[in-house]
């Protein structure tokens, strides 16, 4: 059915699209239904681009890698119902990692609501755990200031994603001659510079100082000047799975990152350091292991933007309330450099020591496997890992040259994150390189996104490493359930090669070890998406790992245990 | 950490979801609203929700900043340690015997309730009192038999000019 025009009154629709333009969107990502339709056949005549993805998840992780990739607000469409709900997983991803995202769900007519009518469901109520915030609109004359304060709320302060509900026949002939006004944004807080004076004299002070970057300095855009801070003043850093990559010239300051699956070293030296400086942390436990033996001799310094992460896991000696970048611009000028000799050859120590034991990473041929990937691509290709051990693998041994060149699903840890995620990241940045790292768990989550990949024939790269199990399960029934495997088995009856080909990829299979050069230059060279099926063997986990319970420095190396 | 009765006082806009988003807070972080109270203010726009809930002595800081995160709320106030004005009001269906009617009388006197509905062997009472006195009062009628009872929880204003 064509939707008539009403030459008195206004599309809801055009409302929509013009302020997207406004706001600076030219890309959306999404699944059309009976109540977007006012929306999606205005788009014809509109300059914003809508990617049809195969799965309403798959457009909000789409959206997600997108804004993950460009540092814009994602922006996904869906219609009511099952299109809701699908974006939920897809939702809570974006708000573990505080992702900038407005996800638009079309409703029911207004004069539906409430009677569950057909595709109808309180995906307000839904998401409100997962949101920062979200707006139904009741009336024509609210949806441009919902829409623009939606986009203004996932940007500002910490940021995060917000849903927006439109009944169908707002999206149609409205009357909005009386548009309202939103009421004013609250202002941010922003402690006073004294408290970073305090900070700049402890870490002064402090004999055995470490900073701890986190996932904000990238959502802060404060990647440069957090580099040339901790350049200035040669302090030793780690980071937490988040922050990866945010600091990005390797140098011997970098310890690697923190927690379960971290480095050694990094576990090692925060744990006896005197002082930490934490940049956009919030301590999750992942990073943290048991709170109360996380650095027992450092006194904390935390400096956020949002107020409910500071203290909320860990207690804090020092805190500062603000923006990253003024709080970097007013340490530089109040911390010095200082000669802490001592501490330096401590860490030289840990260093050797630790390389000395575990030459591999502790990621074994699947590692190696993927730092032969990293050589042959470009230096700033965007990799997006999935979840499970092939996550770990990746954020152990890709070396990130450039900001943004790591997309990952920190907090939420979504299994089927990659393929789409990297969608909306090759969508976001046509001129990078983009490799997903996806184990074949992950892979079968969204395995109908290769036909977007394919119809859009976006040149992405997919390397599955297939060990024909949900290897991090496997790993953990065998190390802490005495070897009893059981639900962990997916088995090798798929043929991912025949697969992929089915749905347009060119695609090969190899073995970790053999002939792996040869196919990756193969991928490299493709002109579109290429797939490789990389067999691995099912006992390669990743060592270290902290056991359930543990501290961060009881890391075993091995299945006996061992440290 | 001492746990104790705290008493917050929040402004909100007078939108649909408010209080939902607000209950939404205490729950996912594990507290319990053990009274609530809503009302429009003098601006229809505004309400104003006054609840109390049991905890230890950081929850004000936690809960304010996770309820500050909030879109639709204006301002969050812990009056717990503020001077202020609190007051509930309850009202108790009170069963009445010949061999007691004069003594809860005297009591209903003493206590400076009011009597609001009386029949021969059935009054009910309204009190108004904070609630520390409100509980007292319930203390003492429950022996004489007390078959209804309900309560609003506090409500409270600061005793100085909050300006």
């Amino acid at each position: 059915m064509k939707t008539k025009l009403n030459f008195h009154k206004t599309m809801g629709a055009d409302i929509v699209l013009k302020v997207l333009a406004e706001e600076g969107v030219d890309t959306i990502f999404g699944y059309p239904g009976a109540n977007t339709l006012p929306l999606n056949d205005r788009m014809a005549e509109s300059p914003i681009r809508h990617y049809l993805m195969r799965h309403e998840q798959a457009a909000a992780h789409a959206a997600d890698g997108y804004a993950r990739a460009t540092g814009k607000t994602g922006v996904c469409l869906s219609t009511s119902g099952p299109g809701a709900t699908n974006l939920v997983t897809g939702i809570a991803t974006a708000y573990m990692d505080s992702t900038p995202l407005v996800a638009i769900t079309a409703q029911v007519n207004s004069d539906l609501w409430g009677k569950d009518a057909f595709q109808e469901t309180d995906i307000i109520g839904i998401t409100m755990p997962i949101t920062k915030h979200s707006f139904m609109v009741r009336d024509p004359n609210q949806l441009e200031s919902s829409l623009r304060k939606a986009f203004h709320l996932a940007r500002s302060g910490r940021p995060g994603p917000v849903l927006i509900d439109i009944p169908r026949d707002i999206l149609g002939p409205v009357d909005n001659g009386n548009p309202r006004d939103m009421p004013e944004n609250a202002p941010l807080i922003t402690d006073d510079a004294s408290s970073l004076a305090r900070i700049a004299e402890a870490l002064n002070r402090s004999e055995r100082p470490i900073i701890l970057i986190g996932g904000g300095i990238k959502l802060g855009d404060a990647c440069a000047r957090a580099t040339r801070f901790v350049l200035e003043k040669r302090i030793p850093f780690t980071s937490t799975m988040m922050g990866i990559g945010s600091i990005t010239s390797a140098n011997g300051l970098n310890l690697g990152f923190i927690g379960t699956h971290g480095n050694e070293t990094a576990n090692s030296v925060i744990h006896q350091s005197d002082f930490i400086l934490a940049l956009g942390v919030r301590f999750t436990e992942r990073s943290t292991s048991v709170i109360s033996e996380f650095a027992p001799l450092a006194q904390v310094a935390q400096i956020d933007i949002d107020p409910t992460s500071v203290g909320k896991n860990i207690p804090v000696d020092f805190q500062w309330i603000g923006d990253i970048k003024d709080a970097l611009e007013a340490l530089s000028a109040l911390v010095s450099p200082r000669d802490r000799p001592a501490w330096d050859q401590r860490i030289e120590e840990e260093r050797t020591n630790r390389a000395s034991r575990n030459g591999d990473d502790g990621c074994g041929e699947a590692g190696a496997l993927i730092r032969k990937i990293q050589a042959a691509m470009p230096r700033d290709t965007i990799v997006v890992p999935d979840v499970g051990l092939n996550q770990i693998w990746t954020v152990r041994t890709w070396q990130c040259h450039t900001p943004r060149s790591l997309i990952t699903t920190g907090g939420m840890g979504t299994m089927g994150f990659s393929v789409p995620a990297a969608i909306g990241a090759r969508v976001g940045a046509p001129e990078r390189e983009v490799v997903v790292i996806c184990g074949d768990g992950g892979f079968y989550m969204n395995i109908q996104e290769l036909a977007t990949i394919s119809s859009y024939r976006l040149p992405i790269k997919i390397v599955i490493l297939n060990n024909g199990h949900l290897g991090m399960i496997r790993q953990m029934q065998d190390l802490f359930f005495d070897s009893r495997f059981t639900t962990s088995a997916l088995g090798g009856a798929v043929d991912l090669v025949a697969v992929a080909r089915g749905f347009g990829i060119p695609a090969e299979r190899i073995s970790a070890q053999d002939h792996a050069e040869e196919a990756i230059t193969r991928m490299r060279e493709a002109e579109g998406p290429y797939l490789i099926e990389a067999l691995i063997d099912q006992d390669n986990y990743v060592y270290p790992i902290i056991p359930p319970g543990k501290s961060n420095v009881e890391m075993i190396s091995g299945k006996d245990g061992r440290a | 950490m001492a746990v104790q009765e705290h008493i917050i006082s929040l402004l909100v806009n007078n939108q649909p979801g408010v209080l939902s988003r607000i209950a939404g807070v205490f729950s996912s972080k594990g507290y319990n609203i053990r009274s609530l109270c809503v009302a429009e203010t003098t601006n229809p726009e505004i309400s104003r929700i006054t609840l109390t809930s049991r905890a230890d002595r950081d929850f004000t800081d936690k809960i304010k900043k996770q309820l500050d995160r909030l879109v639709d709320i204006i301002s969050v106030t812990d009056l717990t340690d503020i001077p202020s004005v609190k007051r509930e009001l309850m009202i108790l269906g009170l069963r009445v015997r010949e061999e007691n009617r004069q003594e809860i009388l005297r009591a209903i006197d003493l206590f400076g309730c009011r009597i609001v509905a009386m029949d021969a062997d059935y009054l009910i009472l309204e009190v108004t009192a904070n609630t520390d006195k409100t509980v007292a009062i319930l203390k003492f009628f429950e022996p004489f038999g007390v078959e209804e009872m309900n309560r609003t929880g506090a409500i409270a204003v600061f005793r100085q000019s909050p300006s």
